[in-house]
């Protein structure tokens, strides 16, 4: 009778070992999905001309392209249950935001947009981590990042502004655009890239330009220690002047010499016009290097 | 605090340097700098290029600073490091470091006198301006292994290893760049008398 | 010995080295037997002698500009070489502190405004040697007392008056950056080999200045500590970069007064930092 109660006892703290274990792995599942989940929301809205858009998430990527001429459509990927997706809109003016929630960090944190916006919209992306790229856009680009990787490709007739801290930016097929970058320490790129302005301005980042400054345009690319070169085809039309207080300039093809008022130093500015001189391209730097080479 | 009126030595600065220090780099640089330039505008005669190479020559010596040990003087390791950076330089453009005529005995555009005749010697001290003028004027081989020996003492066993000939041929071409210069000097000192 | 042999062994015997085995006593005394009996020879001599002593004379003769060490420090400061020490703690303070509030980004609005104008303001008015010693704290400058005036508000525990130093920093007076710069000036006037004045004082004066963050610096990583701690460590390593370039261009421009295009590099380089500033109040507001 005793070894009898005895095994009973056994089995049955065997039993509610099991249980208790089943029963605690249920809950920690459920906690792990409960932090962990990936959620993918759609919205819609249903804009008029010229619409506002702005998304702003701290962690995050932005991807935007042009969808139909009334309507913006936003897909975000929500990487935990720690964010949230603010979204409101007041008449032609769509906001999204990312909003952390308690015990969010960069991974918990992060949203991922993509956004297919009327082409003529007005665009403002902001994200510390990013990377942000639009796309195939015609109306005002504002982009801003701390660290974030920055791509605007074939865009036309627009004004572009670009900030970050140290995040990379870069520019390509962009035609006749009002277009003003800065970074503190992020290299800037561009190919192809013409406009009436284009002025950009880098600290510590290089400044690496491909085109043929054209559209009769305003060019002022300025570095504090970054280099900046520029290469242009044989039939550039600008004119050209370039100084670097303590680093070395030069540039690699003959230039019309032009009268100054300022004094050019060899090796440090130089000042001169090809082709007709539709364009005036200005390259400035502390103490970085200036170089003009032709394709 | 630090006593205003303490000095520290070389070896102090360049230990401080290694910590990342930039008063220890900024020492160092103003202790050498002089030496280190003159040595490249000798070499290369162009300012500018003076300026470039002593930033390179300097750079590449903070770069390292962490491996010196102090096996030989820092002067040396900088001197030595300055000429590799201005050959390096003349190497890559294409210029002659040092000739390559072996022997004395090889056709020379140096106007030299008949033996018997008396010339006119150089007499008195030589103006430091025009010695640096006829230095411009010569070639770059001679003007390397002069510059090299008379202005900066190395040996010809040393100028061999750093420019990369045999010690006979930096000797030949010390010598002949001695006699330019020596012609050169006279035709100056000559055109001078005569306009007063 | 001939004139022609004496031309061709004249390199062995002028730059002989101790331990030269040629030339041998007998070419000695045929060499010096021939030169004191040919004029020709003796000039000869006694020319590349000369020319070889006035060389000598030639090694240190040449001075740099100074901007090659401006180049070099540039250089090694954004390779890394060059790196700033770590910020000394503050004075322990002298009176009681206020219990530590958490701070609201408002200020830094003004703050970025008044970098603005601060460099503005130096690069329309030719630099005097004591815009050096506020430089750490350009707010200071001229358009001035507008951070301090912010800022108190918020120290609740601040007796009566906006400028009174409450806590471990002093908040206004350019009286504590100016004893520290001098006691800098002192610091890297022990370094100097010798008793006379560094070569390029602004720049020693410059970077003198440089170790401790300003008051507005620490204020603003203060903030984004508070406020987005995971971003610190990138505000910081930015901040650091931006001083950095305005503490070089500020010391060229002191030696270099008339150099308009410097002057615009400085007003860029106090851009740069109202943009850092700007770029952390769009995230953390």
């Amino acid at each position: 009778m005793a070894s009898l109660l005895k095994a009973n006892l056994r089995q049955a703290d065997r039993q509610t070992a099991v249980v208790t274990l089943v029963l605690a792995t249920c809950l920690a599942s459920a906690a792990f999905a409960e932090t962990k989940a990936e959620t993918r929301k759609e919205y819609r809205f249903t804009v008029g001309r010229n619409a506002i858009i702005s998304v702003d998430t701290q962690f995050g990527a932005i991807s935007v392209k042009p969808g139909s001429a009334d309507e913006v459509v936003v897909v975000a990927t929500l990487k935990s249950n720690n964010v949230e997706v603010d979204q409101e809109q007041t008449g032609n003016r769509v906001e999204i935001a990312s909003h952390l929630l308690e015990g969010a960090d960069q991974q918990a944190g992060r949203v991922d947009y993509e956004l297919l916006i009327p082409p003529d919209a007005t665009l403002n992306l902001h994200s510390s981590s990013g990377p942000l790229l639009a796309e195939h856009l015609q109306g005002d680009l504002t982009l801003e990042g701390a660290d974030a990787v920055v791509n605007i490709r074939n865009v036309q007739n627009c004004h572009v502004h670009v900030r970050t801290m140290g995040g990379p930016i870069t520019l390509t097929d962009v035609a006749n655009g009002h277009i003003e970058v800065a970074s503190i320490s992020g290299d800037v790129r561009m190919k192809s890239v013409t406009g009436t302005l284009v002025q950009v301005v880098s600290g510590r980042g290089k400044i690496f330009y491909d085109g043929d400054f054209g559209s009769g345009g305003d060019y002022r690319f300025t570095t504090h220690t970054g280099d900046i070169e520029a290469i242009v085809p044989a039939d550039v039309s600008a004119d050209f002047r370039a100084h670097s207080v303590i680093g070395r300039v030069r540039h690699d093809f003959p230039l019309q010499p032009q009268h100054s008022r300022f004094p050019v130093e060899a090796g440090r500015s130089f000042l001169g016009t090809s082709g007709k001189a539709s364009s005036k391209v200005v390259l400035r730097s502390f103490s970085g290097k200036i170089r003009l080479k032709q394709r | 605090m630090t006593d205003p009126k303490q000095r520290i030595t070389e070896a102090e600065a360049i230990e401080q340097a290694k910590q990342g220090d930039e008063a220890a780099f900024e020492l160092l640089y103003q202790l050498h700098k002089r030496r280190v330039y003159s040595l490249c505008l000798r070499m290369v005669s162009n300012p500018a290029q003076a300026e470039d190479l002593a930033q390179e020559a300097f750079l590449q010596l903070f770069r390292k600073i962490g491996t010196f040990r102090g096996e030989s003087a820092f002067s040396t390791w900088l001197h030595r490091m300055t000429v590799n950076v201005v050959l390096m330089q003349l190497r890559k453009k294409g210029l002659p470091v040092v000739s390559l005529e072996e022997t004395l005995e090889s056709e020379d555009e140096t106007p030299r006198k008949e033996f018997g005749t008396r010339d006119v010697r150089l007499t008195g001290s030589i103006d430091r301006l025009q010695l640096q003028r006829a230095i411009d004027k010569l070639p770059p081989g001679y003007r390397t292994v002069f510059v090299l020996h008379d202005v900066e003492g190395f040996e010809h066993n040393e100028i061999a290893e750093l420019v990369g000939c045999s010690i006979g041929n930096s000797k030949s071409q010390l010598h002949k760049a001695r006699l330019k210069l020596r012609d050169y000097l006279k035709f100056m000192r000559a055109e001078k008398a005569k306009t007063g | 010995m001939t004139c022609s042999e004496v031309e061709r062994v004249l390199p062995e015997f002028l730059d002989r080295a101790p331990d030269d085995s040629f030339p041998d006593a007998v070419h000695q005394a045929e060499f010096e037997t021939h030169v004191k009996s040919c004029l020709a020879c003796a000039d000869l001599v006694a020319d590349l002698k000369l020319i070889s002593s006035a060389a000598r004379q030639m090694v240190e003769s040449e001075e740099p500009a100074p901007r090659v060490w401006v180049r070099i420090a540039a250089e090694l400061r954004a390779e890394g070489i060059i790196r700033d020490p770590v910020p000394t703690p503050a004075r322990p303070a002298l009176v009681p502190t206020a219990p530590r509030r958490r701070w609201s980004a408002v200020w830094l609005a003004p703050v970025a405004a008044a970098l603005l104008a601060a460099g503005a303001y130096v690069v329309s008015h030719k630099p005097a040697a004591q815009v050096v010693t506020q430089q750490v704290s350009p707010v200071q400058v001229s358009p001035v007392q507008v951070a301090p005036v912010q800022v108190a508000p918020l120290q609740e525990a601040t007796p009566g008056g906006a400028a009174s130093p409450v806590t471990g920093a002093n908040v206004v007076t350019p009286a504590p950056e100016t004893a520290h710069a001098q006691r800098s000036e002192a610091r890297n006037s022990s370094v100097r080999p010798n008793q006379t004045k560094p070569a390029n004082p602004e720049v020693a004066a410059a970077h003198a200045v440089a170790p401790s963050p300003s008051v507005e610096d620490q204020q603003f990583l203060s903030v984004v500590s508070t406020l987005a701690p995971s971003v610190r460590a990138t505000y910081e390593s930015q901040l650091q970069a931006v001083n950095a370039d305005i503490r070089e261009t500020q010391a060229y421009v002191n030696r270099n007064p008339r150099d308009a295009d410097a002057r615009q590099h400085l007003m860029d380089a106090y851009q740069e930092k109202a943009l850092l500033y700007q770029i952390a109040m769009d995230r953390i507001q």
